[in-house]
């Protein structure tokens, strides 16, 4: 090892701590658009995410709220190996069910309790309650963390995505796009928007 | 004066003058402004002067009152779920799911007519002591009209009509869409309601109420308190459907209203087709739009329409009320229609012939032969000058063979989008007038009565073959509907 080197090696050594504490964003960069959905009443039901992305993911605990007979939020986005927990806070009676996917029923919760499910299947699950037939949510559950919901704009963006080329789709229950090809560069912010329709 | 007309004239005047108040009853809506606030758009969307629709309305109601593509997609008002998507995954176990507008969806209206007769010995004017104007019916009936969809493919359709301190369900039908093969193909209506006859709404005219001239025959000859017309809101099942865009077709059973205390209602079967070439296609689908975006009601197009109706009803024996057996009449109906459209000229034609078994007073055959035809032109689209004119010819095989002739020259003004008002003048020329049994004379009925209908008496010196010409009345028809 020359001189020049070993000086070299023991700056990283003194700096790697501190730089493992800089934020991921400085290794990371996040994939931001807009979803214009004809017709406009289906916006709020929009997902975009990227399609596959290599490695493994640490597991994660979610919650999904019952409030007022409203799925609170209406759309959660989760990643395979999660798990959900149902909260029940209305004064009434609940039940959690989905036909989708790996399809559960979580039975009737009292006011208060919760219940949990593991989602190991990727997918959109609808959520509904047998007991309140008007209720509907959806968790929508990716390969990998890189998915966000659309706001009530239809902005959406997805953080702390590792730099490389993907594919990124859009989901909606009754509309959609062509999937796009997109690149994300450590620290920058690529765009990338959909109009998606019948 | 010969006392035998008279006796038979007094006698019958109450009956022709139930007989016209039953068939002046309109139903004026083909789509209501619940629709306006389910979709969140304007009357002018569908209707020209309402309820005359425009080629996307017709489209519209032959879809069972569903826009073209996707219905859901275009409801604006807010829904309650009453299910979801999902559920049709989990039925049986669940219910289908459905939804119901957040609110009711119903429409309200009112119209009437005024009346004004030139020549007070004309016949209506005659017969109301030598009147010169009738303002009776200005308000003459108000409308509650509900419209709904439970989902993408059944929706709900009904009318409650009111009028003389009566309250009639002139619609009540459950509209079930998409049954199989290509969308719009299969659509079964289950209900009350009009038969389909042809490929417009029945009431497709800009001048009367009917855009087909109906004769209930055996009404004018005392048969039936409750005549037998070919379109009115009978009971029934029909099956109809738009194939390719370009055909349609319907096929169903009817119970007439014809009731009495010894029979059902009559049997009633029917079929028609229709094949348009040129315009918007039948069911709307694919459209490009209106080939000029401000006459949303014009087009150069031709339609054909084919129909036949068989009908078999019963009347209790004239003059016994109870005793049976009834008496029975077999009739059979035959018809079609042409509608050429220009831009905004239009022409529609049609006839049919309908001939009973058991008919005339004398229970002998009788056919008519009815032709109609109405002219019309959009000025604007507030202003439309129409000319119609209709035609019936009686041939009872026990009496005279004799034909009426209306002509109604008018304009339909809409002073908004939801008022509108119908100036129209009846001339009629009739060469004889139907007898009954003891050959005395009785009075026409039939055409589109609400705007004054035909001669309903004869003048005293008449015989059934004495011809007339008469101005019969100037009438203003008001309606709105909100």
């Amino acid at each position: 090892m020359t001189p020049r080197a070993h000086v070299v090696g023991r700056l990283v050594a003194l700096l790697a701590p501190a730089l493992g504490a800089l934020p991921a964003l400085a290794q990371t960069g996040s994939i931001t658009g807009k979803v214009e959905a004809t017709p406009a009443k289906y916006l709020a039901e929009t997902v975009v995410y990227v399609k596959h992305a290599p490695g493994t993911f640490p597991p994660k605990t979610e919650s999904m709220d019952q409030r007022a007979l409203t799925f609170i939020p209406h759309v959660l986005v989760i990643t395979k190996g999660d798990t959900v927990r149902f909260l029940n806070h209305d004064t009434v009676a609940h039940n959690v069910y989905s036909p989708d996917g790996e399809a559960y029923n979580l039975g009737t919760f009292k006011p208060n309790e919760e219940r949990t499910h593991k989602f190991e299947k990727e997918g959109a699950y609808s959520q509904l309650c047998s007991i309140h037939p008007e209720m509907l949510g959806y968790i929508y559950v990716n390969q990998n963390p890189y998915a966000a919901a659309v706001d009530a704009k239809g902005r959406y963006t997805i953080k702390n995505v590792p730099p490389g080329s993907y594919q990124l789709v859009v989901w909606n229950p009754k509309l959609k796009a062509p999937e796009k090809p997109i690149t994300v560069t450590a620290g920058k912010a690529a765009e990338a928007n959909f109009a998606i329709k019948r | 004066m010969d006392m035998r007309p008279r006796a038979a004239l007094s006698l019958h005047l109450a009956l022709v003058a139930s007989t016209l108040a039953a068939l002046a009853a309109p139903a004026p809506a083909s789509a209501i402004p619940a629709f306006a606030r389910k979709y969140g758009t304007s009357c002018l969307t569908c209707h020209s002067v309402y309820p005359r629709l425009v080629p996307f309305g017709e489209a519209f109601r032959r879809n069972g009152y569903r826009f073209p593509g996707v219905d859901s997609d275009y409801v604006k008002q807010e829904t309650v779920a009453l299910g979801q998507e999902a559920n049709k995954k989990t039925f049986p176990n669940s219910v289908w799911p459905a939804t119901i507008p957040i609110s009711i969806p119903l429409a309200f209206g009112a119209n009437g007519q005024a009346f004004i007769y030139p020549d007070q010995s004309a016949s209506v004017s005659r017969a109301n002591n030598g009147t010169q104007y009738v303002l009776d019916d200005l308000v003459k009936e108000g409308h509650i009209w509900a419209g709904a969809a439970l989902d993408d493919s059944v929706t709900l359709w009904g009318e409650l009509t009111f009028g003389g301190g009566e309250a009639d369900v002139e619609h009540a039908q459950v509209l079930v869409n998409d049954l199989a093969g290509p969308k719009h193909l299969l659509n079964v209506y289950v209900g009350r309601g009009f038969p389909t006859l042809g490929s417009f709404g029945p009431h497709s005219s800009y001048l009367g109420d009917l855009r087909m001239t109906t004769v209930p025959l055996t009404g004018i000859y005392g048969l039936s308190t409750d005549p037998f017309t070919l379109v009115d809101s009978f009971n029934g099942v029909e099956a109809t459907g738009v194939l390719l865009g370009r055909l349609d077709w319907s096929a169903g059973v009817t119970a007439g209203k014809n009731v009495s205390s010894i029979k059902f209602n009559s049997e009633n079967w029917y079929a028609h087709v229709g094949a348009k070439l040129g315009g918007m296609s039948l069911d709307g689908e694919g459209s490009q739009g209106p080939k000029d975006a401000l006459r949303p009601w014009a087009e150069d197009a031709v339609t054909f329409d084919a129909f036949v109706l068989h009908s078999r009803e019963a009347f209790p024996t004239p003059g016994v009320a109870t005793a049976p057996p009834p008496l029975g009449d077999t009739s059979l109906a035959i018809g079609g229609a042409i509608r050429g459209q220009l831009g905004s000229l239009e022409l529609d034609v049609g006839g049919y012939n309908q001939k009973h078994d058991r008919g005339t007073a004398g229970l002998a055959s009788v056919s008519a032969d009815v032709e109609w035809a109405e002219l019309s032109y959009v000025v604007f689209p507030w202003l439309v000058p129409a000319v119609r004119v209709e035609r019936i010819g009686l041939r009872p095989s026990d009496g005279p063979h004799v034909d009426a002739l209306h002509v109604m020259p008018g304009i339909a003004f809409l002073l908004r989008a939801n008022v509108k008002a119908v100036l129209v003048a009846n001339i009629e020329t009739t060469n004889g007038f139907p007898g009954d049994s003891t050959g005395a004379p009785l009075g026409w009925m039939g055409g589109n009565a609400d705007w004054g209908g035909f001669a309903i008496a004869p003048r005293d010196t008449s015989t059934t073959t004495s011809p007339r010409t008469e101005i019969q009345s100037l009438a203003l028809f008001l309606a709105w509907a909100i």
